[in-house]
């Protein structure tokens, strides 16, 4: 008896989560196309975060601002920390992110990518900061420099030896988190004499301790390390992909328009320093010009397009590989999807080039 | 504070007459309580050494209290108590716990993380030796150890465990484990054991069996102070509620209540509980049938006197055990 | 059917029934991952997996150095060092308190506050205090651990019924004698249990401080590994830990059995 009612329940369970997975079905077939973006806090990315929250679109999946309304396609925001969103996109659990040209050359590997966007470029965002008897970078010979191991601050770090004509070999890059490292030489730790971070830790740093400064940092490697959206070519692929990629394009120059403009400049800065470490007007705007962003759809195309990038990406590359960032190389194509078919990461200008048309055709 | 000196149960009152028999523990004048609580007023008890005394008194009353300030855990807070090591002359007051007088409760008799024959060699081990001891001079410490395990084993043996030397607490009986917690203060070879309700927790049959092991040992006093040593199982103190235990075991009952007129006295409330009755009981053999009708009378008469909450008899009325042994009433080792 | 008891072969097959449909489970997932994505590395097959604990056992081309090694070793120290000193901490303090009140009245009230404080959450204060070498991990982990372990111990040091430690006087115990010969053996039992369960957490704190300011060790690697997307090298390296933890806690069991022979098999 009693088991006959137990089994009765388990049929009723069964047929009523049923009942929940096709509604579920049902409703999921929403006519407008949904990708999904994930994003990190950081000077040019957190504009993706500001923009939800003065409603230019509605990072919310199924709901709609007025950007997502223009281009019929719907985009869900997915803010992380930095490294789950490399995770993130790896594992295929969002369709785009915004990462480093370095940073996506792994993914890229097994997952196919195109960098849409170029949102901005660490000018002095990097930086190694010492203590104030540090003058010279032969004075760090065989002492622990500590940083983030294989992601941009040794990139930054190897590469400003290289221009310095320093070898690598004779120096100690130690990993350890930003975050920590920062706090550490905040705290005149023993043996934090020297530490390679970006922002908002920089800054930080130097405004907590007056007795360090920078030895040098990633302004002496311009337009190396770039902050982009990366959009996995399947998910283009796929109906509303490229409007979802004109759709990522406009919000972040509406809010670069909007930063430009003298009415609103200050108010988007603040919500953007409010989404970055919560800095003030004054360091966001040290911030902005650490972080130099490629405000324009102008600026933007050039560094798809110009020759030098071509180069920093084939030296990029060739860091990941020597730092076992990367198994082996993918290779790298420029234009769009015709240009370079097999190419594992592209970076590709059209989709900027389609927005300026649709822009200027209105 | 009223005296107590002119009592006629006093032995002090009759000093001549009982010069034969051997103190071996005085409780002189002690009065207990525990914050504004008085437990205990004005007890003085003299214990003939050999003797089984049975100690009973409502539940609550401080039994127990008694107990713990002989052994020495929870010490009077007025009053002495005096113990005589045998053959010495003058008694001394005891301070704390000490060997001398060893203790069985009702539970948690026995230290669950030591076999049998380890929780009786436990005693020896503790009092014999030291920590640096063992440790320093581990050669001599095991020539010891050994020593004390064979006298354990003797003694469990005599006590029906032989078989069982090597099990822990938890895997023996109740009875079992209330054998090994005497044999274990035995081995002490203490001037008094105090048996707090032992077999309490007791089913009938078992505590029949360990009411006869205690008579067993008593005979074996009897027969020693028949040859003039000291008796080999010491005194026993056995605090009860059941009468008919008091009265089958020992050969004296003493009977502790709060139920005394304590008005004819001057007080306005109960100070405390006092020794109400204090008499020699009939002596049974292990081997001989236990006759219930033979006690009757006299269980009838500590249930009026020590129990009954609704009368309130004189202090001293019936506190007639000196005066018995006097007059040549007192068995066993009383004799 | 509460509590109605199954053969003991059948326990045996269901364990190894659920192993299997993990491991099954495991297969599917990584086959229909990379039935989406032929090149996907976050869920790898079996023979990625391979490739993975190639990587791990051989010395790396870099340095030279085997990681799981070079991993192990420094983790391995870590925690140990870690363990060593909360658990001795853990237990001189639980001791104290249980047996002298004064003690007991000057430590609870800290130790129970700070047995509610995630040590994760105060890595800048180890920082400030102890800086960033071995020190921090040890005192990270000793500091995790100490106050669960020694509240523990002094609940037990309470439970052990006042009878004994009386009668264990009238034996002529000596002070140092009833805590070291009766108490600390009537509470060694819930001793190991209490390390057990702290082993845990004190992994737990580790790897996590690890990740952070590690540059060798179970947690920088599995950092560094999954931002790379090398889930080859971070499962495995997980399957490592899990069975650690098993193979320790399994050890301290048998130790108990061994040891504690009237324990196990039940109390009185």
């Amino acid at each position: 008896m009693k088991q006959d009612h137990g089994k009765n329940v388990f049929i009723a369970a069964i047929a009523l989560i049923a009942a929940l997975c096709s509604g579920a079905a049902l409703s999921a077939g929403a006519p407008t196309p949904s990708f999904s973006l994930a994003w990190s806090e950081y000077p040019s990315w957190s504009t993706f975060g500001v923009a939800h929250e003065i409603q230019l679109i509605n990072g919310k999946k199924g709901a709609l601002g007025p950007i997502e309304e223009k281009w019929g396609v719907d985009i869900e925001l997915k803010e992380a920390e930095y490294d789950p969103c490399l995770v993130m996109y790896g594992s295929g659990k969002c369709d785009a992110a915004c990462i480093t040209n370095m940073d996506a050359l792994n993914p890229s590997l097994t997952r196919p990518s195109v960098a849409i966007l170029p949102n901005s470029t660490s000018f002095g965002a990097d930086a190694l900061i010492v203590t104030k008897d540090i003058t010279d970078i032969k004075q760090l010979r065989g002492k622990k420099v500590y940083g983030l191991a294989k992601t941009v601050s040794e990139y930054c770090f190897v590469r400003n030896l290289e221009l310095l004509g320093e070898n690598e070999k004779d120096y100690v890059f130690t990993n350890m988190d930003p975050a920590a490292a920062a706090l550490a030489m905040q705290q005149k730790q023993r043996g934090f004499d020297a530490i390679i971070v970006w922002n908002p830790f920089v800054l930080e740093t130097l405004n907590r301790r007056k007795d360090v400064h920078v030895l040098f940092d990633s302004t002496s490697i311009p337009g190396e390390i770039i902050d982009m959206v990366v959009v996995a070519q399947a998910s283009l692929d796929q109906p509303g992909g490229k409007a979802f990629a004109l759709a990522v394009i406009d919000t972040y120059y509406a809010i670069n328009r909007r930063l430009a403009d003298p009415k609103t400049a200050d108010e988007t800065l603040i919500a953007l320093g409010e989404k970055f470490s919560h800095l003030d007007l004054p360091s966001m705007r040290k911030v902005v010009r650490q972080t130099r962003f490629y405000s324009t759809p102008e600026e933007g195309l050039k560094i798809l397009t110009s020759p030098s990038t071509q180069e920093i990406m084939k030296k990029v590359s060739a860091f990941c590989v020597s730092h076992e960032i990367v198994p082996k190389a993918p290779t790298i194509g420029f234009g769009d999807k015709a240009a370079a078919p097999n190419a594992a990461f592209r970076l590709d200008p059209t989709y900027i080039e389609e927005y300026l048309k649709q822009e200027k055709s209105k | 504070m009223p005296s107590v000196s002119s009592l006629s149960s006093d032995p002090s009152a009759a000093p001549a007459s009982a010069p034969e028999l051997d103190i071996v523990l005085e409780c002189r004048d002690i009065h207990h309580g525990f914050g504004n609580k008085s437990v205990l007023y004005d007890i003085n008890l003299r214990i003939v050494r050999g003797e089984i005394v049975g100690l009973v008194g409502p539940s609550g009353c401080g039994k127990s209290t008694l107990l713990r300030a002989i052994v020495g855990t929870h010490p009077p807070r007025e009053g002495a108590v005096l113990v005589r090591a045998a053959g010495q002359t003058s008694p001394y007051a005891v301070e704390g716990p000490g060997p001398d007088r060893g203790i069985v409760y009702q539970r948690y008799a026995l230290f669950p993380f030591l076999t049998a024959l380890e929780n009786v060699a436990l005693g020896p081990l503790l009092h014999q030796t030291s920590i640096p001891f063992r440790l320093l001079r581990f050669p001599s410490w095991r020539r010891l150890r050994k020593r004390h395990l064979e006298e354990a084993a003797a003694l469990l043996a005599k006590l029906k465990l032989g078989d069982a030397m090597h099990q822990y607490p938890h895997q023996m009986s109740g009875g079992m484990c209330q054998r090994v917690a005497i044999a274990q203060a035995l081995i002490m070879k203490p001037e008094i054991l105090l048996l707090d309700e032992p077999f309490g927790a007791l089913d009938e049959a078992t505590r029949e069996e360990l009411q006869r092991t205690l008579l067993t040992l008593y005979q074996e006093n009897c027969a020693a102070k028949a040859a003039g040593l000291p008796p080999p199982a010491g005194t026993i103190i056995i605090v009860t509620h059941e009468l008919s235990e008091a009265l089958y075991v020992g050969d004296r009952v003493v009977g502790l209540s709060p139920y005394w007129d304590w008005k004819a006295e001057g007080f306005a409330s109960c100070p405390g509980a006092a020794i109400v009755y204090d008499k020699v009981a009939p002596v049974y053999r292990p081997d001989q049938e236990k006759d219930y009708d033979s006690f009757v009378r006299q269980r009838e008469e500590i249930r009026r006197v020590v129990f009954d909450s609704t009368y309130f008899p004189p202090r001293t009325e019936n506190l007639t055990f000196w005066h018995d042994v006097r007059n040549g009433r007192g068995e066993g080792v009383l004799k | 059917m509460i509590r109605k008891p199954i053969p003991a072969r059948w326990s045996l097959a269901l364990g190894v029934l659920s192993v299997l449909v993990l491991l099954a489970v495991y297969t599917g997932l990584s086959l229909w991952q990379h039935h989406r994505n032929p090149e996907d590395t976050t869920i790898p097959t079996w023979s990625q997996l391979a490739v993975g604990v190639k990587q791990i056992l051989e010395p790396s081309a870099r340095d030279g150095q085997r990681w799981l090694v070079a991993d192990g070793k420094a983790t391995l120290i870590r925690l140990f060092l870690g363990l060593l000193c909360g658990i001795a901490g853990g237990i001189v303090l639980g001791l104290l308190m249980g047996c002298y009140p004064i003690i007991e009245a000057l430590l609870v009230p800290p130790l129970s506050l700070l047995a509610k404080e995630p040590p994760t959450a105060m890595l800048a204060v180890f920082f400030v205090l102890v800086g960033t070498d071995t020190e921090m991990y040890v005192a990270m982990i000793a500091f995790g651990i100490l106050p669960t372990l020694s509240q523990t111990v002094y609940l037990g040091v309470r439970d052990v019924p006042a009878e004994l430690l009386d009668k264990a006087s009238t034996l002529g115990a000596s002070q140092i004698e009833i805590i070291w010969s009766i108490i600390a053996r009537a509470i060694f039992p819930k001793i190991i249990d209490v390390v057990r369960l702290s082993i845990g957490p004190a992994m737990v704190y580790l790897i996590a401080a690890e990740m952070v300011c590690g540059d060798v060790g179970f947690g920088y690697r599995i950092r560094l590994q999954s931002r790379l997307l090398n889930m080859n090298v971070v499962y495995p390296y997980l399957a490592v830990l899990a069975a650690f933890g098993f193979t320790l806690d399994s050890a301290l069991r048998l130790l108990q059995r061994y040891c504690c022979p009237w324990y196990v098999s039940g109390e009185k």
